[in-house]
C-alpha cells in the first residue's frame, strides 16, 4: 500500500428520485486520523456514509479501501469484512442479550458445536480492557445506560475488526463525562489506527479530537483541511453559503396584538425553558438542526407530550392543555411534520379526514353525524384551500403531498382556530404545492392567525418568517427579525451547544 | 476481575426474566398448598401421577411455542399440527402400517408445516398471524382428509405397544409421557441455551436488524424455531393417539391457544427476546394444577376457563406494569442529566 488512505472515493454520485443526493463527491481518510464530516441538514453525509458502508449503492464514481478497488457494488457484509463500521445515533444492539453475547453476536466461539461462553466472556473482557471501558461483559445490555450501549457498539465493531469507524452524532446523548470518556475511546482507537469518521454539529466539540474536516454542501464536496488550519467562522461560512434562488410570496400585513405566549416551557430533554411569542399578522419560524428540539416543542405545546412546567397564553388567557383535545377546543392547531403517519388517516376518504376533528359540530345529540353539514363543510374546504381532488369519498392517500397538507390544514380551519403550528409543512411537495401552501400560510396571516412554522429548509425559514428564532439542543438560543437574519446567524445559533466539556473556547 | 463467575447464584439471579419465572413459582407452589388443603387427595400419589401426565402435552406444546414467541413470532398452527399428527398416525396404524413407520411419516408431515411456517414468516415475509393461520387451517383440513372425513376406528391390538410407549406404559414408576416431556425439555433446554441457535433464536426476537447485521441468517433461524414447535405439535399428536387409541379430527383444538397462556405465565415476551424454558414448565404445571385442582374442587369446566383466562392476562399485566416502571425509571435519569 502506498496510499496513505485507507478510504478513497473520487467522484461520487448519487441520485435519488428527483434529487441529486451526492454530485461528485471525494472523500479521503487516514489511517489514525479522526475525520469530521461537516455540513447542514441535507448536505449528503448520510448518503455518504451509507454508501461508504454498502447500505446505499453509488450512481459511478471509484471507492478504494485499504488499497484494493471496489469495482462492483459494494454490499453491507463486504464493507463490514473490509472493516467499515458505523454506530449509529440510534444504537443498534439486542437489548435482551448480555454485552458479551452482543460483541460475539453472528461469530459466536464455539468448543465442539457447544457455545463456549466461558472464553467469550473472556475475550469479551479482553476487548473492553484494551479500551479501557468499565463494564461488566455479563450485564444485560439493555440495563446499560446509553453511553456504555455506546461503547459496548465501538467495542463489538473492534472486536469485529472494524479499521474504518463511522460515528454518526456520538455525543448527542452524553453527559459531559461520558463525552471526556468517549473522547479518549476515540484517541484509544487512533492509537490502534483506526481512522474515524465523526459527523457532529457540535462544532465546538471538534477541537478536542478532529484531525481534519471535510465539509459538504448540498451534495458536493466543498473542502478537505487541517482543524488546525481553519476557525469555527470559517468553517460555518463554508457549511452554509448556499444561493437562495426562490422566491418567496411574503406579504406585509402590519403586526397586531399578542396572540399566542409561551412561558418557561418545559418538557423532557429536547424542550428546556421555551419561551415565544406570537403576534396576530405574524409568521413565526423556528429554525434549528435535526434534533434541535423543534418538533418535540410543537409537541408540547399541543400537548401530545406532557409538561413539566410553563405556561401557554392566548389570547391573555392562560391555557390548561393537558392532551390533544384540549388544545382544539382552545383553538391551538398542529399540522405534524409526518403527514402520512401522524396528520391523516391515509385509509380514509377526505370527507372523513377532514370532518374528523370537527364531529362534535356536526353530530347531534345521539351521535349521529350529520351528512349534510359534513358534506357542506367539506366543500367550503375544499373550495377555500383549492384542494384539487377527484371527489371527496376519494383516499386521502389518493391525494398528491401538497393537497394532502391542504387537507390537514383544513380539517382544522373549519372550526376558527387561532394559533395554526406547521411542522414542515414542505417537506416532500413540489414546488408548485410549496408555492400554494406559502399562500394558504399568508391567508392565515391575513386573517389574523398566529402562524408558527418549523422547517430544516434555510431559505424557507429565510424567505417567509417574519421573525425567527432558534433552537439547539432544547433550547432557543436566538431570535432574529427576517431585515437581520442571514445563513451565518442562523447556523452559528443553531450550533450553539452548550459547552459541556469544561475546556473554553 | 470476573468474580462473578465464581458465584453461580448470582449469576443465576442475573439471567434476564428470572424474577417472573420465580415469582410465578411462588405462585405455583401457594396454588398446590391449598389445592392439598381443600382436598387431601390432590397429593395422592395417584393424583401426582395423573397430574403430571396431564401436564405434559401442555409443556411439550409450550416448548414449540415459547421457541417461536422469543423470535418475535407465533405460531397460531400448534393445534391443528396436533390434530394432524393424531389423524394421519391413526390412519396408518389402522390401515396395517406398523407404528413405528406410522410415526416416521407422521413426523414427517408435521415438520413440512413447520417448514412451510418457517419459510412464509421468514423468506416471503408474510405477518406470523396471517402465515400461521392459513397453515393452521389448511393443516385442519389435512387432519379431517386423512380418513375421509371421519374419525379413525380403534387402531387395535397390533398398536398396543405404540400406546405403551406413548401413555399407558409406565418407566421407573412414572408414565412414559412424562418422561417424553422431560427428555425434549431437557434437549431443547439445552439447545436453546447452549447453541448458536439458540442464541440466534434469542438475537432475532430482541433485535432482528441489529442481528442481521451481525451476520445472523434470519431465515433459517427463524424456520427452526418453527420446526421446534411442529415437532413437539407431532409428538403430542401421537400421544393423544395412544390415549384414545383412535384418531379423532378435532383433536388439539385451541391447544396453540394453551401454549401461548402456558408460555406467557412463565415469562416469555409476546414481543420477543425474551424468556425461559423453565418459566414453560412453571407455566404448563399452573395450567395442569388449575385444570386438575379445580375439577377436584367442583369447578364446572365453565369457572375452570374463566380462572385460567383471568391468569393469563393478569400475569401479563404485572409483566408490563413492571416493565413500564422500568422505562420511566430510566427515561427519569435519562432526563435529569
Amino acid at each position: 500500500m502506498d496510499s496513505p488512505y485507507i478510504v478513497e472515493m473520487e467522484h461520487i454520485t448519487k441520485t435519488f428520485p428527483g434529487v441529486k443526493a451526492l454530485d461528485d463527491v471525494r472523500f479521503r481518510l487516514k489511517a489514525g486520523e479522526v475525520m469530521a464530516l461537516l455540513g447542514e441538514n441535507g448536505a449528503g453525509k448520510s448518503t455518504l456514509v451509507k454508501i461508504l458502508s454498502g447500505v446505499y449503492t453509488r450512481d459511478s464514481g471509484s471507492i478504494t479501501l485499504f488499497g484494493n478497488d471496489i469495482h462492483s457494488d459494494l454490499k453491507p457484509k463486504q464493507a463490514q469484512q473490509l472493516g467499515v463500521s458505523i454506530i449509529h445515533q440510534e444504537l443498534n444492539m439486542c437489548s435482551h442479550l448480555t454485552v458479551a453475547q452482543n460483541i460475539f453476536l453472528g461469530h459466536e466461539a464455539c468448543k465442539a458445536r457447544l457455545l463456549d461462553n466461558r472464553l467469550m466472556r473472556k475475550q469479551a473482557a479482553e476487548v473492553l480492557q484494551s479500551l479501557h471501558i468499565d463494564i461488566d461483559p455479563d450485564t444485560v445490555v439493555g440495563d446499560l445506560a446509553v453511553s456504555k450501549q455506546q461503547m459496548v457498539e465501538i467495542a463489538k465493531a473492534l472486536h469485529a475488526n472494524a479499521k474504518v469507524l463511522i460515528m454518526d452524532e456520538p455525543t448527542s446523548a452524553l453527559t459531559s463525562v461520558e463525552i471526556n470518556q468517549l473522547f479518549a475511546l476515540i484517541r484509544e482507537l487512533k492509537a490502534k489506527g483506526c481512522g474515524i469518521i465523526y459527523i457532529s454539529h457540535r462544532l465546538d466539540e471538534l477541537q478536542h479530537i478532529v484531525d481534519t474536516v471535510t465539509i459538504m454542501r448540498d451534495g458536493r464536496f466543498i473542502l478537505e483541511k487541517p482543524f488546525a488550519d481553519m476557525t469555527l467562522n470559517q468553517i460555518i461560512s463554508n457549511m452554509v453559503g448556499r444561493e437562495i434562488k426562490e422566491k418567496f410570496p411574503r406579504i406585509h400585513t402590519s403586526k397586531g396584538r399578542k396572540i399566542l405566549s409561551v412561558q418557561n416551557l418545559c418538557a423532557g430533554r429536547m424542550v428546556r425553558n421555551i419561551n415565544l411569542d406570537v403576534y396576530e399578522g405574524e409568521i413565526l419560524g423556528i429554525a434549528g438542526l435535526m434534533g434541535a428540539g423543534r418538533t418535540e416543542t410543537t409537541r408540547a405545546i399541543f400537548g401530545i407530550d406532557p409538561k413539566q412546567s410553563g405556561t401557554i397564553t392566548l389570547d391573555g388567557k392562560e391555557l390548561t392543555i393537558h392532551c390533544p383535545q384540549d388544545a382544539i377546543r382552545e383553538g391551538l392547531v398542529l399540522a405534524p411534520e409526518d403527514r402520512k403517519k401522524d396528520g391523516l388517516c391515509i385509509k380514509l376518504s377526505i370527507r372523513e379526514n377532514i370532518a374528523l376533528p370537527n364531529l362534535d359540530k356536526l353530530c347531534n345529540a345521539f351521535g349521529i353525524v350529520n351528512r349534510k353539514k359534513e358534506d357542506a363543510m367539506v366543500a367550503q374546504v375544499v373550495r377555500d384551500l383549492k384542494i384539487k381532488l377527484s371527489g371527496p369519498e376519494a383516499d386521502a392517500s389518493s391525494l398528491s403531498g401538497g393537497n394532502q397538507q391542504k387537507v390537514v390544514v383544513g380539517k382544522w380551519l373549519a372550526r376558527n382556530s387561532r394559533v395554526v403550528i406547521f411542522d414542515e409543512p414542505t417537506r416532500g411537495i413540489d414546488v408548485a404545492a410549496k408555492v400554494e401552501i406559502y399562500q394558504l400560510m399568508n391567508e392565515l396571516k391575513k386573517q389574523g392567525i398566529a402562524v408558527l412554522f418549523v422547517s430544516s429548509e434555510m431559505p424557507e425559514i429565510l424567505g417567509f418568517s417574519d421573525r425567527i428564532v432558534v433552537m439547539c439542543d432544547g433550547k432557543i438560543t436566538g431570535s432574529l427579525l427576517q431585515e437581520q437574519a442571514t445563513q451565518e446567524k442562523i447556523l452559528e445559533l443553531a450550533t450553539r451547544f452548550e459547552n459541556k466539556f469544561a475546556l473554553e473556547r | 476481575m470476573l468474580s462473578v463467575m465464581k458465584r453461580p447464584l448470582k449469576r443465576i439471579l442475573a439471567i434476564r426474566g428470572i424474577a417472573q419465572v420465580l415469582t410465578v413459582t411462588i405462585g405455583l407452589i401457594i396454588l398446590c398448598i391449598v389445592f392439598g388443603i381443600m382436598n387431601p387427595i390432590f397429593f395422592s400419589s395417584r393424583n401426582v401421577a395423573n397430574l403430571l401426565r396431564q401436564i405434559a402435552p401442555i409443556l411439550l406444546i409450550g416448548i414449540g411455542q415459547s421457541y417461536v414467541l422469543i423470535t418475535g413470532n407465533i405460531d397460531l398452527s400448534i393445534g391443528s399440527v396436533v390434530g394432524m399428527s393424531t389423524m394421519i398416525s391413526a390412519t396408518l396404524m389402522t390401515k396395517g402400517m406398523a407404528p413405528s413407520a406410522a410415526v416416521f411419516i407422521t413426523i414427517i408431515c408435521c415438520l413440512a408445516v413447520g417448514l412451510s411456517n418457517g419459510l412464509l414468516v421468514s423468506f416471503a415475509k408474510l405477518p406470523p398471524f396471517i402465515a400461521t393461520l392459513g397453515t393452521m387451517t389448511i393443516a385442519r383440513g389435512i387432519a379431517q382428509i386423512a380418513n375421509n372425513n371421519y374419525n379413525t376406528d380403534s387402531i387395535g391390538e397390533a398398536a398396543q405397544g405404540f400406546r405403551d410407549f406413548f401413555y399407558y406404559g409406565k418407566t421407573l414408576g412414572l408414565y412414559n409421557t412424562i418422561w417424553i416431556a422431560i427428555l425434549l425439555w431437557l434437549i431443547f433446554n439445552f439447545l436453546l441455551t447452549r447453541t448458536k441457535s439458540g442464541r440466534h433464536i434469542y438475537a432475532i426476537g430482541s433485535n432482528a436488524e441489529a442481528a442481521r447485521l451481525s451476520g445472523v441468517n434470519l431465515v433459517s433461524t427463524t424456520t427452526k424455531a418453527y420446526l421446534v414447535s411442529a415437532f413437539v405439535s407431532c409428538i403430542v399428536g401421537l400421544v393423544t393417539t395412544a390415549t384414545s387409541g383412535m384418531g379423532t379430527m378435532d383433536a388439539g383444538n385451541s391447544y396453540e391457544l394453551y401454549a401461548v397462556a402456558a408460555s406467557v405465565i412463565g415469562g416469555v415476551s409476546t414481543l420477543g427476546g425474551q424468556g425461559l424454558l423453565f418459566g414453560t414448565v412453571i407455566g404448563a404445571s399452573i395450567w395442569g394444577v388449575l385444570q386438575n385442582g379445580l375439577q377436584f374442587a367442583g369447578a364446572p369446566v365453565a369457572i375452570r376457563n374463566i380462572v385460567i383466562g383471568v391468569i393469563v392476562v393478569v400475569s401479563v399485566l404485572l409483566d408490563v406494569i413492571v416493565r413500564s416502571k422500568n422505562v420511566a425509571k430510566k427515561k427519569k435519569s435519562a432526563s435529569s442529566m
